[in-house]
């Protein structure tokens, strides 16, 4: 018997971001994991107390720069709440477009990332392809490729240009055939399935007690998705299905999120047919005059008109790409919120990461925390 | 062939040779199976003549500049930027720039984001490991000072107050030109290195 | 913003005297106030009466007390739920969570690091995301932000 620790980051192929896996191995065993977070905490929850609510949306494109959109979505939800003000309509559907935009784009970036950690190079190619195409869309209405800075409190920053809709579907018609493709690649590729089959796998139990979210819940079976069971913006008048896997191992959350792709097309084909036939505004009227950051920059007289403002909580939570993901505003009358605490669904599905690493062997590590899909910019904050 | 006096300084002429310029223009252009040997005759010949060290230094440099290995890691948003830029739109392996896992295979390191108090002494650790000659490239807003996070307890404002950085490179985070644009940069730096 | 309609759960039969308050909130299932005395028992309460997943656990630095909060998901009602109690600020400890849900244990570790909340019984409570020996507390109130031209100040920090 010959134990040792041993390190895999921050610097290690396998962590697709700055964290730390210690494992404790016996030969080729895993007998131990734990997980060292921080190496990317940018102290976003403390800085958000010091910013305008608007500002904060800056810094929720940071938090998880895979999925700008969803995490501005989220924020901006919480804060609403905590400010009292409703969206035009028009935004709520513009917003539930940018989402699933966005979670169609972490996906491939994902799918990217995983399977070319598997030695599949092919993939990362294709998959970096086909995101270009959908940050191409995102950067013609909000001007930039990942950070968008897009959502205001009451609303969204501008319509869409002038054929947007048109443009979305072919991108939509392109990828759709793409998905396929990726299937070909990979579910009918031997190696691939002897890598993944039966590894990391995590019953549905474990899942709820241990708070894990999202398509590696899913793959174990329970169909829990905060877009259905709790629909916010538009995800109400909109028609899809959870996708869902019985198999819980890492060929079912590749599953789960191919899948969910495939969902997310539906669903913005809905959304965009919708938002062809209903121009309107985009923000919300009479919001206050420190808010109305689409009119007119905030001055630093505006600091000084302290305007009576009610108290309130924001509480909000999203289906995010990587699983659920909530936040909760305090707003104390201030232009400032007094505290914004954020939940990451990969902090808490790392956390889990005892129970379905050991026991496998060390080769097994890199498909299984791919499959976990890893943005430590959330989970660190 | 108007352009080509502009061009000498760039390409044809040594900067580092001095006035008995060498003729390394004819190296860069020999190809295949010519150039061995002819590396080889024109080394020994040019050995003999003007000592070593005036010779090496231009064809490690041609050579180095041509084939950055940036160390392959991602600290935070600039990161996956870098990665489009391995990807089929931008190809930056075009450039001869390709990412490595060991630093001990590296020669440029990418600071591709936040730089945090916690993970400083092992971006200290990562680059001392590194062989020289060796560059750093301060990727985005926050390398190069901190970005919106500049104020946060926990971000070291500014990667420069770490290692030694060359190239500068804003945005946040910048786009997979920009981040190629700052390589070139890079690339003309080394180009004009004297020791 | 709609939650499904859930089954009403009769909290004060329930928790009985450690209940201070019942708070509505907006597109919830509430909020509980409880006696953090009585922590332990209310967690049980709250997790047998079908609240199975612990979304988050946050902690408040209101100056003259803190206040943590647990938000709560239930796949059978469909809804969330939460918990609250005050701590004074010169003793702030409560019982952990972490013997009834496990994924408490890494957001006690970070209430503890940011918000300096002590959890009484928890396994690990060592720093998570700062490095270790880190001796503030940045989400508290009294911890200010400054501008990163003095260096000096920010390498005493760390």
């Amino acid at each position: 018997m010959s134990e040792m620790w041993i390190n895999m980051g921050p610097q290690h192929p396998m962590t697709h971001g700055l964290w730390n896996l210690r494992v404790q191995i016996d030969g080729e065993l895993i007998l131990d994991v734990d997980p060292e977070m921080g190496y990317l905490h940018r102290g976003i929850e403390k800085i958000s107390e010091d910013r305008h609510y608007n500002e904060v949306v800056t810094l929720m494109d940071r938090t998880c720069y895979v999925a700008g959109m969803a995490w501005e979505h989220l924020y901006i939800l919480g804060a609403e709440q905590a400010l009292h003000l409703q969206p035009p309509e028009r935004a709520e559907y513009i917003r539930t477009m940018s989402e699933e935009f966005q979670r169609i784009a972490s996906h491939i970036m994902w799918y990217a990332a995983f399977v070319q950690d598997l030695g599949l190079m092919s993939p990362f190619l294709y998959g970096m392809r086909d995101r270009d195409l959908l940050l191409d869309l995102f950067q013609s209405y909000t001007g930039a490729r990942m950070t968008y800075e897009y959502m205001r409190v009451g609303g969204v920053r501008n319509d869409l240009p002038h054929g947007f809709t048109d443009r979305a579907r072919k991108v939509l018609d392109w990828l759709i055939e793409r998905f396929q493709e990726y299937d070909q690649l990979c579910m009918g590729s031997d190696i691939f399935r002897r890598r993944c089959d039966g590894l990391g796998v995590l019953s549905a139990r474990d899942c709820i007690d241990y708070g894990v979210t999202g398509p590696m819940l899913r793959s174990a079976g329970v169909a829990r998705d905060l877009r259905k069971d709790r629909p916010y913006s538009a995800y109400d008048r909109v028609d899809f299905d959870v996708a869902r896997a019985t198999t819980a191992d890492v060929t079912g959350r590749y599953l789960v999120r191919m899948e969910e792709m495939r969902q997310s097309v539906r669903i913005l084909r809905q959304v965009l047919d919708w938002l062809d036939h209903h121009p309107g505004p985009v923000m919300a009227e009479n919001l206050p005059r420190w808010l109305g950051a689409p009119y007119a920059p905030i001055g630093r007289e505006g600091y000084l008109l302290k305007r009576e403002y009610p108290k309130g909580v924001g509480f909000a939570a999203i289906e995010e790409p990587h699983g659920e993901a909530a936040v909760y505003v305090v707003n104390q009358g201030g232009e400032h919120p007094y505290r914004v605490k954020f939940r990451s669904p990969v902090y808490v599905n790392l956390s889990a990461a005892r129970k379905y690493l050991v026991g496998y062997h060390v080769a097994d590590i890199p498909p299984i925390m791919g499959s976990v899909d890893v943005c430590v910019g959330e989970s660190d904050r | 062939m108007s352009a080509a006096p502009e061009t000498k300084g760039v390409r044809g002429e040594l900067p580092g040779a001095g006035e008995a310029a060498v003729p390394f223009v004819e190296i860069e252009a020999l190809r295949s199976r010519e150039f061995i040997p002819a590396a080889k005759e024109a080394l020994t010949s040019l050995i003999a003549e003007q000592g070593q060290s005036k010779l090496i230094r231009p064809v490690f440099n041609w050579a180095g500049r041509n084939s950055l290995f940036p160390l392959h890691w991602g600290l935070a948003c600039c990161a996956i930027e870098f990665a489009a830029a391995f990807g089929a739109r931008w190809d930056a392996e075009r450039f001869g720039v390709v990412p490595r896992s060991s630093p001990r295979q590296c020669d440029l390191m990418i600071v591709n984001g936040t730089v945090t108090w916690k993970v400083a002494h092992k971006l200290i650790t990562l680059y001392e490991q590194m062989p020289e000659p060796k560059w750093v490239i301060a990727m985005g807003n926050c390398a190069t000072g901190g970005g919106p996070f500049r104020t946060a307890y926990s971000v070291v404002p500014g990667v420069d107050k770490l290692v030694p950085v060359d190239v500068y490179i804003a945005g946040c985070p910048p786009r997979p030109e920009a981040m190629l644009e700052g390589i070139l940069r890079l690339e003309d730096l080394i180009r004009l290195r004297k020791e | 913003m709609t939650a499904l309609p859930a089954p009403p759960v009769p909290w004060p039969e329930l928790l009985g005297e450690a209940l201070v308050a019942l708070e509505p909130m907006e597109g919830t299932s509430g909020r509980i106030r409880f006696r953090s005395a009585d922590a332990e028992r209310v967690f049980r309460a709250v997790h047998d009466a079908g609240f199975h997943h612990l979304t988050m656990i946050g902690g408040i630095d209101w100056v003259d007390h803190r206040e943590v909060i647990y938000t709560l998901w239930s796949d059978a009602g469909k809804t969330y739920l939460f918990l609250s109690t005050d701590l004074p600020a010169d003793h702030p400890t409560v019982a952990t969570a972490t013997r009834v849900w496990p994924s408490a244990n890494w957001h006690e570790r970070e209430a503890w690091e940011m918000v300096d909340i002590q959890f009484e019984g928890h396994p690990d409570l060592r720093h998570l995301l700062m490095p270790d020996g880190y001796e503030f507390h940045p989400l508290l109130r009294s911890f200010k932000l400054h501008e990163p031209e003095d260096l000096e100040v920010k390498v005493r920090h760390v």
